[in-house]
């Protein structure tokens, strides 16, 4: 097994076997990335095939400082902002007091209750402008202002979709999870019994 | 019993549970990669690898080594590899001549046959495959006629008889010898593109009979033919022309045809959102060095494939002209590249609200197909208002986000069943406005 920095020796002279190991050892943990910002997994595989592209071509680029997943996520990431951008449907019409009418409670969630592969579909559900900016915000951690910069939108409406993202998913967890804690109580009634 | 266990809230649950989650890929995700990094890198600069440079590089050392090679051999009668066209095309037609007269190559082929005695046997002088189709022709030699020769050893100047014009004013005597390096015949061109069409000269003033031959298989009796090279190669032009007493003259001249190269280009995404989509121009030309790009809206571009985002909607004409590096070019223009424009807004007639209270109208493809959301199909929204007015004109919703609908709530309070008045206004992504105007059903269930 090479070591990481065999593999991106070889990428950066474009051997065949270095990019297909690289692609083995790091396409499921980048498609992870990749299916935050998609509405399914065709266009999340999309995204992963032009961030693959991009890194096979830009890997001499990586200066070997930082940690290489994290220059990995972060194409990854920036290539599914251009992917948004280019599919972009529609433009955001906020108001601010909608923004500060739409933060309703506070419900927090047991940690294990969900899945990844229910919070995936969650996301997956959700507007590609709210999925965008929860994803940077929540996940990511960019501060509003970088999110407004890179969007193209307003610091405000990046803060309002934010906070309508945050609304709708706990809608649907809260939802979900009803759904699942009366199914569990029933299993449990069932093994007493 | 379960365990009790630590609560977080959404934006940790999410960090924590996707930060790092792992997702398997298709198969078929790493063969359609593999294959597109293999078109990609051979576009790529790589000295370590083959691709486009080095296939180029090759076929300008190869084409190099071509020339180099026909020239050093010209000299003994050998021809290039000649596509024989079979007839003889007269049509002047699209033929674009690009290529001023150079000075010919003077090359002398065949000598003075000093024992023709009556008839002339056509003297092959090139290829067997090619003299195969040149049927030998049989020339008499008429005496007595008003032809005037002139005889070896003689310089008596004649008259022109007028018979000739041509582009050259000076006209030669047929003399029955090279005697001179002069060629007996003028060619309009010596090289262009293809289909090159030549007119040529011949220079003798009188004379009983000639024949040219075109290196391409074809031939021609006329004292001035013209010719049409279809195929890029190099022909040896020959014109022998014969007098009486067994006079003949024979020269003959390389003429160059050119490659003409073909410009050809694909749009990529083929359904384009104008302005969002950033436009590849995919190049599919053969045979050509230099790319011109007109995108149509007052822009160009050089680059061999170049990608370009146009400020606004429209209907452009994109062109390319294409020129090879001896100078032939061709052109591919497409009209209205753009026109098929995909955008659209439609509104149902009828919805079921949700009897749980006030849904807020958030809507996904998804997430609304019990109908229980008045909200539009669309694609290509860009400013949008809706407006929802009861019977009476009273405005019970408004919004300017498409991703919002109509839960059915006012104030809180599910309407009553009935018609409703819906009016839309915005632009698509590409500035076109629409305003529409509806009714819808509010159903109860």
């Amino acid at each position: 097994m090479m070591s990481d920095r065999q593999i991106i020796e070889g990428c950066a002279k474009h051997e065949r076997k270095a990019q297909q190991l690289l692609y083995d050892k790091y396409s499921r943990y980048l498609l992870g990335v990749c299916l935050r910002y998609a509405s399914n997994k065709a266009e999340a595989e999309d995204i992963l095939q032009d961030s693959f592209l991009k890194i096979f071509f830009n890997i001499k680029n990586f200066c070997g400082t930082g940690s290489f997943t994290g220059w990995l996520r972060k194409v990854a990431v920036n290539t599914a902002i251009t992917h948004y951008h280019k599919n972009l449907k529609y433009r955001y019409n906020v108001d601010i007091d909608e923004y500060v009418s739409v933060e309703t409670g506070t419900t927090s969630f047991e940690e294990d209750l969900f899945s990844s592969e229910e919070l995936y579909k969650v996301l997956n559900e959700l507007p590609a402008g709210y999925r965008m900016v929860f994803n940077l915000y929540a996940v990511e951690g960019y501060k509003h202002k970088e999110i407004a910069e890179i969007l193209g939108i307003d610091t405000n409406t990046s803060k309002s979709q934010y906070s309508r993202a945050k609304a709708v998913i706990r809608n649907k967890l809260e939802k979900l999870g009803k759904i699942k804690i009366s199914l569990s109580e029933k299993r449990e009634y069932e093994v007493i019994d | 019993m379960k365990a009790k266990k630590h609560d977080i809230s959404v934006r940790e649950l999410f960090r924590q549970k996707l930060e790092s989650a792992e997702v398997i890929p298709d198969a078929s995700v790493n063969a359609r990669l593999m294959h597109k990094l293999a078109i990609r890198e051979f576009f790529h600069f790589n000295p370590a690898r083959f691709n486009i440079y080095y296939l180029g590089g090759i076929l300008v050392a190869g084409i190099s080594i071509a020339i180099i090679l026909s020239s050093g051999t010209g000299k003994s009668d050998k021809l290039p590899d000649l596509n024989i066209p079979g007839e003889h095309r007269d049509t002047v037609g699209t033929i674009n001549i690009t290529y001023p007269i150079k000075n010919a190559v003077v090359q002398k082929s065949g000598t003075p046959n000093k024992y023709i005695t009556g008839s002339i046997r056509n003297k092959p002088v090139i290829k067997p495959e090619i003299s195969a189709v040149n049927k030998p022709v049989q020339t008499r030699i008429s005496k007595g006629t008003d032809a005037i020769i002139t005889h070896p050893g003689t310089n008596d100047s004649f008259t022109q008889k007028g018979l000739f014009t041509g582009p050259s004013k000076k006209n030669t005597i047929l003399q029955g010898g090279n005697k001179s390096e002069e060629l007996i015949f003028e060619s309009s061109f010596t090289e262009g593109c293809a289909p090159l069409k030549i007119l040529f000269h011949n220079k003798i003033v009188d004379f009983d009979s000639c024949r040219w031959t075109f290196g391409d298989g074809g031939s021609s009796d006329k004292k001035d033919p013209g010719w049409i090279f279809d195929v890029e190669g190099e022909y040896k032009v020959v014109l022998e022309v014969f007098g009486p007493d067994g006079l003949r003259e024979t020269s003959s001249k390389i003429i160059t045809v050119y490659p003409k190269p073909s410009a050809r280009f694909e749009l990529s995404p083929d359904k384009a959102n104008l302005p969002d989509d950033e436009i590849s121009f995919l190049n599919y030309s053969a045979d050509a060095v230099k790319f011109n790009w007109d995108f149509g809206d007052g822009t160009t571009s050089e680059l061999f494939e170049p990608t370009h985002r146009y400020e606004k909607f429209g209907n452009f004409n994109v062109r390319l002209i294409v020129s090879s590096e001896y100078g032939c070019s061709d052109s591919l223009i497409v009209v209205n590249a753009f026109s098929d424009s995909k955008y659209f807004i439609d509104f149902p007639n009828a919805f079921i609200p949700s009897t749980g209270g006030p849904t807020g109208g958030f809507y996904s493809s998804k997430s609304d197909e019990a109908a229980q959301v008045f909200h539009p199909a669309n694609s290509g929204v860009g400013e949008y208002q809706l407006k929802i007015f009861s019977k009476l004109g009273l405005l019970i919703f408004e919004s300017n986000d498409i991703y919002t609908g109509w839960d059915g709530y006012f104030n809180g309070q599910l309407c009553n069943p009935g018609v409703y008045i819906w009016k839309v206004r915005g632009n698509f992504i590409n500035g076109e406005p629409f305003t529409k105007l509806g009714d819808v059903i509010l159903l109860r269930n």
